[in-house]
């Protein structure tokens, strides 16, 4: 399986859409709250070169918003 | 496939369509990609009728729920419709996959999207500090000093989700007074760390990997200035997603499809369209199933009659 880290605010709807699309199916995930964490926060910056969330990270393929297709054809689904 | 009707976009007018189409037991597929429409992001949403308080998200979930317990009466196809053109007095649909569709009739239900500032820095800074969604992702404005562009009620509830966070606030407009609701501007304007800027036309975003600045000119005096900041949100308004049927349809000077407002039906005979990406007056949920409803209705004398 793969590895999920997924960066978030507490507020984002598009975060929350993404968890429940990794949950959805069966997929395990790291989450980071962005909004709290200033290490996770900057992590995100440098993976992403972006200050938008949600961001998930599947083993350094990176994809910056609720990019449903993207991370399901990262995962295989 | 071929279906008397083929419903595209999933907001309230696509959601609203789709569930009198399948209680009139029309062949039916609603094409859409995202369920809810543009209120998706709202925290709270405070007038659709029959709730006192929902969120965006679970508006959209209920709206798809109704839908779906419509399935499969109505067909849903989760993906972006991306051509349509007519063939043999109906028409012919493309996905975003490239599977085809064929349809008796259309209803465009595809809304609006975000009306962008078209200035130089805004592409290359775009969520590099220029951001979208105020709920989203105003926590990462924590303890900055950040623009937010528009003076009516989609910027000034932008001003509030950044309240919480950003350390100061300018709210730059167009005009010399604000256009949201009054009731809003109150705690705006009351606000210390809110400054408005009036007159204020953006000129160009500042910055090289992220948002260092804005220049903007004062339209009353002619001056241009330049403020340090490390965020802008834009929300001056909206576009109409009409370009799929522009070609077909006709639209007015600002691409609204242009319809007759007592059915719905554009200027184009097979062709109907409801909500945000019509010329209806107002742009509100509510209308637009309403509308999307009266839609459908006469679409069925069409199909049937």
């Amino acid at each position: 399986m793969k590895n999920i880290i997924i960066y978030t605010t507490p507020t984002c709807v598009y975060c929350k859409m993404t968890k429940e699309f990794l949950a959805k199916n069966n997929m395990p995930y790291t989450e980071h709250d962005v909004a709290s964490d200033m290490k996770a926060r900057q992590e995100m910056v440098d993976k992403s070169h972006q200050l938008g969330v949600p961001v998930v990270d599947i083993e350094d393929e990176i994809f910056v918003g609720f990019d449903r297709a993207g991370i399901a054809k990262a995962l295989g689904l | 496939m071929f279906y008397d009707l083929v419903i595209v976009g999933g907001g309230p007018a696509g959601a609203g369509a789709a569930v009198y189409a399948a209680r009139k037991k029309m062949k039916t597929l609603i094409a859409t990609d995202s369920w809810g429409g543009q209120s998706l992001v709202s925290a709270d949403i405070q007038n659709w009728i029959g709730t006192p308080h929902i969120s965006g998200l679970e508006l959209a979930k209920m709206l798809e729920a109704h839908v779906r317990a419509y399935q499969p009466d109505v067909e849903i196809l989760e993906e972006r419709i991306e051509k349509i053109d007519s063939k043999n007095g109906g028409f012919v649909l493309i996905s975003q996959s490239g599977q085809t569709i064929e349809a008796k009739t259309v209803l465009i239900c595809t809304g609006s999207r975000r009306r962008r500032l078209g200035v130089p820095g805004e592409d290359k800074l775009d969520g590099k500090g220029i951001a979208w969604c105020g709920t989203c992702d105003a926590p990462l404005f924590k303890d900055k000093v950040v623009a937010v562009i528009g003076g009516g009620n989609a910027g000034l509830e932008t001003v509030l989700d950044l309240n919480p966070y950003a350390s100061q606030i300018y709210l730059f407009h167009r005009r010399d007074q604000l256009k949201g609701d009054p009731l809003t501007q109150e705690k705006v304007l009351s606000n210390k760390k809110v400054t408005v800027i009036y007159n204020a036309e953006t000129q160009e975003i500042l910055g090289d990997q992220f948002v260092s600045g804005l220049r903007y000119k004062d339209s009353k005096i002619g001056a241009e200035k330049t403020l340090g900041l490390e965020g802008v949100f834009v929300e001056i308004g909206n576009v109409p997603n009409s370009d799929i049927v522009k070609h077909l349809v006709k639209t007015d000077e600002w691409g609204q499809i242009v319809v007759d407002h007592k059915t719905q039906q554009t200027l184009a005979k097979g062709i109907w369209a409801a909500g945000d990406v019509t010329d209806v007056l107002n742009k509100q949920n509510n209308i637009s199933v309403g509308d999307a409803i009266k839609a459908v209705l006469n679409i069925y004398s069409y199909v049937w009659g």
